[in-house]
């Protein structure tokens, strides 16, 4: 049934409108970005009225002595935003998979403890962590930033690869228990690859808690060169004065590739989330 | 210090723009001085500053110098943060009421650096000749204001700005004992006439550091009020002066400024002290805050450096100086901080004409009394672990009769699959949520604590100190945040359901460019996303206000109102979430088999009752999880919350989690206070979750 | 070629059960099951929805566990061993193919995860892949596959291990009706090829019937009868059996009636319900009248219900169908009736 041209241009009407204003906001920063000043436009308009690069050249050509610290602040956001999507997404798995398929002593509880665990305020969690890190030597380290990133990304991520196994038919693996493997080749040879597109929306989302974070970061690390991009794009942010184009550099540097990986990614997400029906 | 070794020092600073590179040129300057010692600067972003001072120090993880501030200084002596510099250090090498602020008992805690103060900024292509007293300034104002321009910005419902009035009206904030004294006929006479400038629009409405700023760079307004961090802000084509602020006329008093003094300051348990102290007093020392006077623009401490022709010479850093002279030094009591927030509420209170001077002050002063309370006293251990072994005991009883045991064999693999995360969950997840939690039973600054049993749940639960209806009640930001919560998730459905449905059609032309550009705000980082939508909803230079104008509606003031500003709120916070519910939808629709559908069509279903009946139905089971814990994320949407109306207007449009977050950082650090807000959250969830899960399970059968 | 295959697969091989019993909570799925599947039989579960035997399949295959009991496979307790362990193959309902691997990769995964070398996964799989026909469909997904290919390759993937025994989990149910029969053909030549074990599960009695070297019929987890189709459908041990096979179902008459109403003159003691098989109705010009009721022409029979005196029965006739609305004498062949006590047990 094609709908009546009337009908598809008031829905074309309607998605751009709902476009133009998810984007304006966008286009703000971008205004402020490409605008050489260090001061918020008033004008409603969205529409440069000058460009320049200027911003940008100063926010990527940060340097501490001989260190760029642009480049090794992205490279540290890189390291550890990669490292939480692969660390998170791998504890993600097999918790979603026992939630998922087996029966244990224990299964409601930790159920219960992923959701839970979204609950408490990290106002008041962060100190407590912060002296756990300092306990286990993990601060002022990268891999202190994975663990605490990863921990705060896998419920999410339970949640949502559950979902997408518990619609997998039981029946794949007991065919490979019966075809002579075991519950770790089921998971790894079969499930696993079935769930692409559930592992790629999970992996985007450990990759944005990662990538996007930085009072934490600003708390645990404690040399510039360590830092990740946001908290270097927090320094443009003062006390009493805001550099608001370089922020606004910073801003559209930091969110580009995560806007790209949606771009990317986009077509996973909506299946990824909830389609889980698996013809075969 | 030994020989051959490079001695390694670590300092932290929020310095950024001029005045960090002239720190870092100077602290070169230092390490071709002192070939034996190596200084790393730490830039740490203002947000995150006292936060990580307050959490590193009392671990040793400190650095060796950091730069603080003189207002800060009771607190962090209290709190065994800083020690005292044993030095000898000779008065005379500063700007005499540089070392007063940090000294107490008789001891100094810092090595000046700068003062800061405001003053007024006046663009001489308006002025020639800058207001010497309130009525010249009124005057040119009133000039200014017949020309359709402004005559003079500043952040007028700060009470750091405001205090210059206060003092030259003959108020003040604190009395010689360091107890609120806003309450008084000479404050409530400041605050009328702030009241009577606005009233005549001689002032910028709603000014914030960013208005101020653009307002004085485009020639908008002819005077500023600001300190010399404005200096970098300034655009290089605009001529200004600096001047003192002018005598109040009715007075005849000078409207003094507050000063505060920047310091490098010694963390406690660092071993570091006299390299430290020798790099202290080097960036103090002359030829350094002559590179920091002259390259950063710093209003330096030393003595010395202002008998240079070259800054004697430099009209805008004199003008600093002279103001100074004049300036009231900040107290370092505690009393200050808990002072901000609700003198702020009271300037904003009067200057939009909610009630007269004289009450919003009292109203004030009640509350800073009341964040200043006395703890809880302390309580006993033994009635205390009685009632929580009741109260699990009851617990226990609860569970074992909502659920009996299902006999089943377990399976042992599972845990193989599920240790490693348990495991990380466990220890960073599990380990912080008890300390905090435990962190409830205290009263706890960060340092000391002492045990207190219910009591913080007590005071929070009996709404003492405040009304019921205040917004400083829990009671009352319960409701906000239930209003809160309900509103977000119902518009984030709605609109993530009605925009799917459009992008349902597999024929829709585009439809994957739609797709993927109403799905952006998910992409954004939300603290970004905050700010900008902040800057939308601003009165007078706001998009959203001009497209009113455009429209031919009245401007609105939106966070004079709790409900505009409420509004304000929901709309940044929906803007972030609506994606996140339209791409569940969209998948959830893709798996409704177009049968159903064409069956109920054939039965004469018009499209409103398929949508009804067929349609919402099947994508429900979908939805449900994605609303479950939507609602858990929105109920703790800080960052929105606190950045876009800021609690504004008095604090009403403040969630649980924001007053949880002012209690712990804003409000004398009362971390028991704010864990008992935390561990109420929580419980509050817990029950939200179970009524719902319950709710769609009996909707379900 | 394929005859390599068929003899690897003859190697002896007999399942047994030992009171083998299931509970789920408190309620019994399984009651204590006690048979043994010879060598070579291909023998079939058969019951209505919800009697067990899908589970008792199940634990066979090692995937659900039992609460009582012992199973052998070759004389060998299996009871506690793993799935793999076990050496049998299962086909689904659903298929369960890997929707990620091709058809080739599908039928070679069992033999993999038994580290068979490559190049006897590929000889094996092209054997299988010509003794079903599925030499084209190889390098295909399973989503490219019509359901009938599905359950081939389902098949090939069972046949391809060389087994002990082969487990069939109502494999034809999700078939159209022709296909249905096609394959019924074919498995049950396939059986007749190989004379391996197998234990074959549905609910259709057809299937059972057709299939079947012997049939175990089970009701709420109680084994009901077992032996030949032949054997179930002269003798069926009570009323259930006798319903359960036989299309168009058996004609149930209460006793008492059929004495009030003359249709026969003595009744065995105890007989309290008779069941008369719908071909041992006979039309004869001087027997009992009754009116036709309705008529069901199949072609080479017809099915003819009648109304006797308030007693309704259908009878199969292969002749001379009366018309509707026709009085017909009939007669009944007293040899071919079924008596059932009070508690439905064969008298």
């Amino acid at each position: 049934m094609k709908p009546s041209l009337a009908i598809r241009i008031s829905i074309h009407a309607l998605l751009l409108a709902a476009c133009a204003i998810t984007l304006y906001p966008v286009a703000w920063v971008v205004k402020t970005a490409v605008t050489p000043r260090q001061s918020f436009s008033p004008s409603p308009n969205p529409w440069p009225s000058t460009w320049s690069l200027s911003n940008f050249r100063d926010v990527l050509g940060t340097h501490q002595g001989a260190t760029w610290l642009f480049g090794r602040q992205l490279l540290n956001s890189l390291l550890v935003s990669a490292s939480v999507t692969i660390v998170g997404v791998v504890l993600a798995c097999g918790a979603a998979y026992a939630l998922s398929r087996f029966r244990f002593i224990g299964r409601d509880f930790s159920l219960r403890g992923f959701l839970l665990s979204q609950m408490f305020p990290g106002v008041v969690t962060a100190i407590p962590l912060y002296i756990l890190l300092d306990h286990l030597q993990l601060l002022n380290s990268l891999a202190g930033l994975v663990l605490v990133y990863s921990t705060t990304a896998i419920p999410f991520c339970v949640f949502m690869l559950k979902g997408y196994f518990d619609s997998l038919p039981h029946e794949l693996e007991e065919a490979v228990l019966l075809d002579g493997g075991t519950h770790f080749d089921a998971f790894f040879r079969v499930i696993l690859p079935l769930s692409r597109p559930a592992l790629a929306v999970t992996a985007l989302f450990s990759f944005l808690t990662a990538w996007n974070e930085f009072i934490l970061a600003a708390t645990f690390m404690s040399r510039p060169a360590s830092y990740t991009l946001p908290v270097a794009m927090q320094n443009y942010v003062g006390d009493f004065s805001t550099e608001w184009g370089h922020f606004a550099a910073g801003a559209v540097l930091v969110s580009l590739p995560v806007m790209l990986l949606f771009f990317a990614l986009e077509k996973h997400l909506i299946g990824g989330l909830t389609e889980g029906a698996v013809k075969g | 210090m030994t020989l051959g070794l490079v001695l390694h020092l670590v300092v932290w600073h929020a310095y950024h723009g001029a005045e960090e590179s002239a720190f870092e040129h100077a602290t070169l300057a230092f390490e071709t001085a002192n070939p034996g010692v190596s200084v790393e600067l730490v830039a740490v972003p203002f947000g995150a500053y006292s936060y990580k001072l307050e959490a590193a120090i009392p671990h040793g993880n400190g650095p060796d110098l950091f730069v603080g501030k003189s207002n800060g200084l009771q607190e962090w002596i209290d709190r065994g943060l800083i020690d005292a510099i044993d030095a000898e250090v000779d008065p005379s090498q500063f700007v005499s009421g540089t070392l007063p602020p940090l000294i107490h008992h008789q001891r100094l805690y810092g090595v000046p650096l700068a003062f800061k103060s405001v003053a007024l900024f006046y663009r001489r292509d308006r002025i020639t000749k800058p207001p010497r007293t309130t009525d010249e300034l009124v005057a040119i104002a009133e000039r200014e204001h017949a020309a359709d321009r402004c005559g003079l910005a500043y952040e007028a419902a700060s009470l750091s700005y405001h205090a210059a009035w206060l003092h030259g009206f003959g108020g003040r904030i604190l009395d010689d004992n360091n107890q609120p004294a806003l309450d008084s006929a000479e404050a409530a006479r400041s605050i009328e006439f702030v009241r009577m400038l606005a009233n005549r629009h001689l002032i910028a409405e709603e000014a914030t550091g960013q208005l101020v700023t653009d307002l004085f760079n485009r020639g908008e307004c002819a005077m500023a009020i600001s300190g010399p961090w404005f200096l970098s802000d300034i655009e290089a084509d605009v001529r200004f002066g600096v001047a003192s602020l002018p005598i109040v006329s009715s007075t005849g008093k000078p409207a003094a400024p507050l000063s505060e003094i920047e310091a490098l300051m010694l963390p406690a348990r660092s071993k570091t002290h006299a390299a430290a102290l020798n790099f202290a007093l080097f960036l103090s020392g002359k030829d350094a805050a002559r590179l920091r006077a002259l390259e950063g623009r710093q209003t330096v401490a030393t003595a010395a450096t202002w008998q240079l022709d070259e800054i004697k010479n430099d009209p805008v850093l004199t003008a600093f100086y002279d103001q100074f002279k004049l300036a009231v030094p900040m107290s370092q009591s505690r009393a200050l901080q808990a002072s901000w927030e609700p003198g702020q509420r009271a300037l904003r209170r009067v200057l939009r004409g909610d009630v007269d001077a004289k009450r919003a002050l009292a109203g004030a002063q009640a509350e800073i009394v009341a964040t200043l309370r006395p703890a809880p006293p302390p309580a006993a251990k033994l009635p205390f672990a009685i009632s929580l072994f009741a109260l699990g005991l009851a617990l226990l009883w609860w569970r074992q009769r909502a659920q009996p045991e299902v006999a089943f064999r377990s399976q042992p693999v599972a845990y193989v699959y599920l240790a490693p995360a348990a495991v990380a969950m466990g220890v960073l997840v599990f380990v912080p949520f008890v300390v905090g939690a435990a962190m409830s039973l205290f009263d706890y600054d960060g340092v000391h604590a002492t045990f207190v049993g219910w009591g913080n749940f007590g005071n929070i639960l009996r709404a003492r100190d405040t009304s019921l209806f205040s917004p400083l009640s829990f009671y009352f930001a319960l409701l906000v945040t239930a209003l809160w919560t309900v509103a977000n998730v119902a518009l984030h459905v709605a609109i993530g359901v009605a925009l799917a449905l459009l992008l349902r059609s597999p024929l829709l032309r585009l439809r994957g460019v739609y797709r993927a550009l109403l799905i952006v705000p998910w992409a954004v980082p939300n603290y970004i996303t905050a700010l900008i939508w902040k800057g939308l909803f601003h009165k007078q230079f706001g998009a959203i206000n001009a497209l009113l104008k455009v429209c031919h509606l009245e401007p609105i003031s939106w966070f004079a109102h709790f409900w505009t500003a409420f509004a304000a709120n929901l709309a940044t916070n929906v803007w972030l979430g609506f994606p996140f519910m339209m791409v569940v939808t969209l998948g959830a629709l893709s798996r409704i088999p177009r049968e159903l559908e064409e069956a109920a069509a054939l039965d004469g279903a018009s499209a409103w009752m398929r949508l009804r009946h067929i349609v919402l139905p099947l994508i429900r089971p979908a939805l449900l999880p994605a609303v479950l814990i939507g609602a858990v994320w929105t109920f703790n949407m800080f960052n929105v919350v606190f950045l876009v109306s800021g609690g504004e207007p008095d604090g009403s449009t403040d969630i649980l989690v924001s007053q949880a977050y002012r209690w712990a950082f804003q409000r004398g650090h009362q971390y028991g206070y704010a864990a008992a807000y935390a561990v109420l959250i929580f419980l509050l969830l817990v029950a939200q979750t179970a009524f719902g899960r319950r709710m769609s399970q009996k909707q379900a059968t | 070629m394929p005859l390599r295959l068929c003899e690897s697969a003859r190697s002896m091989a007999t399942v047994t059960l030992d009171g083998v019993g299931k509970d789920h909570g408190k309620a019994q799925i399984l009651g204590s099951l006690s048979f043994e599947i010879a060598d070579g039989e291909l023998l079939v579960l058969v019951g209505p929805s919800g009697c067990g035997k899908s589970t008792l399949l199940r634990c066979i295959a090692g995937l659900d566990e039992l609460s009582r009991g012992r199973i052998l496979v070759d004389g060998r307790d299996v009871t506690q061993a793993a799935p793999r362990d076990r050496d049998l193959a299962m086909v689904f309902q659903n298929y369960a193919l890997y929707p990620h691997l091709t058809v080739r990769e599908n039928l070679a995964f069992g033999l993999k995860m038994r580290k068979m070398p490559a190049a006897e996964i590929a000889q094996r799989v092209n054997d299988v892949a010509l003794l079903l026909g599925l030499e084209t469909l190889l390098e295909r997904t399973p989503q490219k596959l019509s359901g009938g290919q599905c359950q081939r390759v389902a098949i090939g993937r069972a046949l391809v291990r060389t087994p002990k025994a082969f487990l069939f989990d109502e494999p034809l149910s999700n078939l159209d009706a022709a296909l249905r029969t096609q394959m019924r053909v074919e498995l049950k030549r396939l059986h007749q090829r190989l004379g391996a074990t197998m234990i074959y599960v549905t609910h259709d009695q057809v299937e059972a019937m057709t299939l079947a070297d012997r049939i175990a019929v089970l009701r709420q987890g109680v084994l009901q009868q077992l032996g030949t189709p032949t054997e179930l459908y002269e003798r069926p041990n009570n009323l259930f059996v006798a319903r359960f096979l036989g299309t168009p179902e058996i004609n149930v008459v209460d006793g008492k009636e059929l004495m009030q109403k003359q249709f026969m003159a003595t009744l065995p003691d105890r007989a309290v319900k008779v069941g008369i098989r719908p071909e041992s109705i006979h039309f004869v010009a001087d027997g009992k009248p009754a009116r036709v009721d309705l008529l069901e022409q199949l072609g080479w029979e017809s099915l003819v219900h009648l109304d006797c005196d308030g007693v309704r029965l259908v009878a199969r006739v292969s002749a001379n169908a009366p018309t509707v609305g026709a009085t017909v004498g009939f007669k009944i062949d007293d040899r071919a009736l079924h008596y059932f006590d009070r508690d439905e047990k064969r008298l």
